[in-house]
């Protein structure tokens, strides 16, 4: 792609005519970030991040606080210049660009409307510094707000109006320039649980229905699995893993994402047998290994962590049918969430695991109780063995 | 902690409005009684005596008699030096408030986005000279405005002009006294506004399309409409009454109504005159006062909101 630009400058000369034949980028290829470093007076927010986003895609930059997904989120905005690495923008360089200058919009963490405009000022400013005629202003506005459903409350100021009403304002203000990519900082991070779960869906239906390509950062998992397409979990200004929501789930990479992404019982252990079609791995909390149906990249002896999710375990009150991966102990606490249970059982190991047990029928959950012993078992595929 | 706060109040009943007395008390004492014996005094008549004015309940033949005299308030509207005096006050301290916040809004922009640390020191050297004592200060300035004085021989020095300027006693020098005086008048209020502005309404300008300036123009003034205007009266409101600054900076055709004051009343010893002009220049004063006032409640209304 760089060598096909550099010919066409170079022939030509000039700009404009770069510009008048210029490269197609592919769909593939729409935002590329490539290794992109930032750094605050030593500090490393951003350590060599690279990624390529889709045109249309949903995107979602997941990790906890501080581990630089809304610095990263700001070097897109235009708010902070990267201290290396390159981003492009449908081939296009944003590096040097001032946020005004780029076709990008955010929509900020707890909305940033301004106080002093009506919301229909608010979705127009943006137009305005466009310098739009004010009929097609007019009429953009008033398309933006049936958007969002917000028609009836054109009039009001901000604080007038509900977190989950400015948060529609926020969006329309954000989309009314047809931005070539929007940027979503904790879009849900100021509303309540319930209209969050909402809103997200109704989000996505927003975004999926213009096509516009969406950078999202969030801290929650939850909303990033609902929302996105794929995501991308940062942990110290790195990308641990960037994959579709039920990969990161079902095939962690490693145990940063495996603990990361709901909950997960890990077992350190090594490799016992490491044959083509199965390996086992002997591990301190079961007494026997823990047999594994398929291959892994390793060799005999190797340090690696079995991951189990609560939801693959089964819990049983007589030892199952099976040859391996079975272990017996005892109940000592119960989560009781209702559509399913969390039970924490002691195994005779003296390992603790999660096991949860959904609550098919009515009472079920009265089954077990506190110190029953019990078995645990899973099947020889359920887990994911990790080696970093 | 709190349940022996709430025995103590329970013990002495009449704390809370001990504290709220106190500032009731002061306005009583330093303003309402005050203006209570300046009104008196504007309503009685000039008598060479000791008080130097007649007194305006009189016993007449068997009659207790209340005499308001309305003349020196006539005397005022028909003597065209007090309309003038009060014309040329208002527009002096106009402009000098313009001026101000021409100077002052920069400045507390510039110190509303510095570091905390460098922050505090700017707030600091604002607010220092008045640790001086204001009557010194604008002698100070006598001595940098005269004919062979600091600012004139320096211009001489570096070669700007040839013969030295003069700008003592001319109005130049009372706009440069008051600019001066009043600036933190005007400074701080402003900062304390843009101090609390939220960047992120900047950004999210920027991120709009706004350049800086459209930004600032869209955003940060409006919000800070209500610095501007409580700086503005804070610095407009004294400045109409300003005594010292044109009696020792300004000519002796610098008019204004605080110097008028202070003639009628040790010069002429004329003590209902100027009594009278005290009150009008009062009444004058309550528009601004009222627009200070409203805005200042509709900013704690907003701060609330």
């Amino acid at each position: 792609m760089a060598s096909v630009d550099a010919d066409a400058a170079g022939s030509n000369g000039t700009m404009v005519n770069s510009a008048a034949n210029p490269p197609a980028p592919s769909p593939d290829r729409y935002l590329v970030i490539d290794t992109v470093r930032k750094e605050f007076d030593g500090f490393v927010a951003v350590d060599d991040v690279s990624l390529t986003i889709r045109k249309g895609e949903i995107f979602a930059l997941l990790g906890a606080s501080g581990c630089g997904k809304s610095t990263l989120l700001r070097c897109l905005a235009g708010f902070e210049t990267p201290t290396a690495g390159r981003i492009e923008l449908e081939g296009q360089s944003l590096i040097g660009l001032p946020p005004y200058e780029r076709r990008i919009n955010m929509m900020f963490q707890s909305y940033a409307l301004f106080p002093h405009m009506t919301v229909e000022q608010n979705i127009a400013f943006g137009l305005k510094q466009d310098g739009m005629a004010k009929a097609a202003m007019r009429a953009r506005v008033d398309e933006m707000l049936s958007l969002v459903q917000m028609n009836r409350f054109a009039k009001r100021k901000p604080h007038q109006l509900s977190g989950g009403q400015q948060q529609r304002v926020a969006l329309a203000r954000s989309l009314a320039k047809s931005p070539k990519m929007l940027l979503l900082d904790e879009p849900m991070g100021a509303l309540d649980k319930k209209l969050r779960s909402q809103m997200q869906l109704e989000l996505v239906n927003i975004i999926e229905k213009l096509g516009v390509t969406c950078v999202m950062v969030t801290h929650d998992q939850e909303e990033a699995m609902t929302m996105a397409h794929r995501i991308a979990i940062m942990e110290q200004g790195r990308i641990r893993q960037c994959a579709k929501p039920d990969e990161i789930y079902e095939q962690p990479n490693c145990r940063y994402t495996a603990g990361f992404i709901g909950s997960v019982n890990l077992f350190e252990g090594r490799i016992d047998k490491d044959e083509k079609d199965f390996v086992t791995i002997r591990t301190s909390a079961f007494p026997d290994p823990i047999y594994v149906a398929h291959g892994v990249t390793g060799f005999e002896g190797m340090e690696v962590a079995m991951a189990l999710r609560p939801e693959k375990l089964r819990i049983s009150k007589h030892e199952p049918d099976l040859k391996h991966n079975k272990a017996h102990g005892s109940i000592e606490d119960i989560a009781y969430f209702g559509s399913h249970s969390v039970y924490h059982v002691r195994l005779d190991g003296g390992c603790k695991v999660m096991c949860n047990f959904v609550n098919m029928k009515r009472w079920d959950s009265e089954s077990f109780t506190w110190n029953d012993p019990v078995w645990v078992s899973w099947g020889d595929l359920e887990g994911v063995v990790l080696s970093s | 902690m709190s349940a022996n706060w709430q025995s103590l109040r329970s013990r002495l009943p009449g704390s809370r409005w001990a504290v709220i007395s106190v500032p009731y008390l002061w306005l009583l004492l330093f303003f309402a009684i005050p203006f209570l014996i300046a009104l008196k005094i504007s309503f009685a008549k000039f008598e060479m005596a000791m008080p130097p004015y007649s007194s305006l309940l009189n016993w007449e033949d068997g009659f207790l008699v209340l005499k308001l005299r309305l003349e020196n308030y006539l005397y005022l509207v028909n003597d065209s030096l007090y309309v003038n005096a009060y014309l040329s006050s208002l527009k002096i301290a106009v402009i000098a408030t313009g001026l101000c916040l021409l100077i002052g809004y920069p400045m507390a922009y510039v110190i509303s986005r510095m570091e905390p640390a460098t922050r505090n020191i700017a707030l600091m050297l604002v607010v220092l000279p008045s640790w001086t004592s204001f009557l010194i200060r604008i002698y100070a300035w006598i001595g940098i405005l005269k004919q062979n004085g600091l600012l004139n021989n320096f211009l001489l020095s570096i070669g700007v002009i040839d013969a030295p300027l003069k700008i003592l006693y001319t109005p130049a020098a009372v706009y440069i006294g008051i600019v001066y005086a009043y600036l933190p008048f005007m400074v701080l209020p402003l900062y304390s506004n843009l101090v609390k502005l939220d960047r992120r309404l900047l950004e999210a300008a920027y991120d709009l399309g706004a350049r800086p300036w459209r930004a600032f123009l869209a955003i940060t003034l409006p919000l800070s409409k209500a610095g501007i205007i409580a700086g503005s009266m804070l610095v407009l409101i004294p400045v109409v009454g300003e005594f010292v600054i044109p009696e020792m900076l300004g000519g002796p055709d610098t008019l204004m109504i605080g110097r008028v004051l202070w003639q009628e009343f040790f010069n002429n010893r004329d003590w209902p005159v100027a009594s009278a002009v005290a009150i009008v220049m009062l009444i004058i004063l309550i528009v601004p006062i009222l627009i200070f006032h409203k805005s200042q409640a509709k900013e704690l209304e907003g701060r609330l909101a």
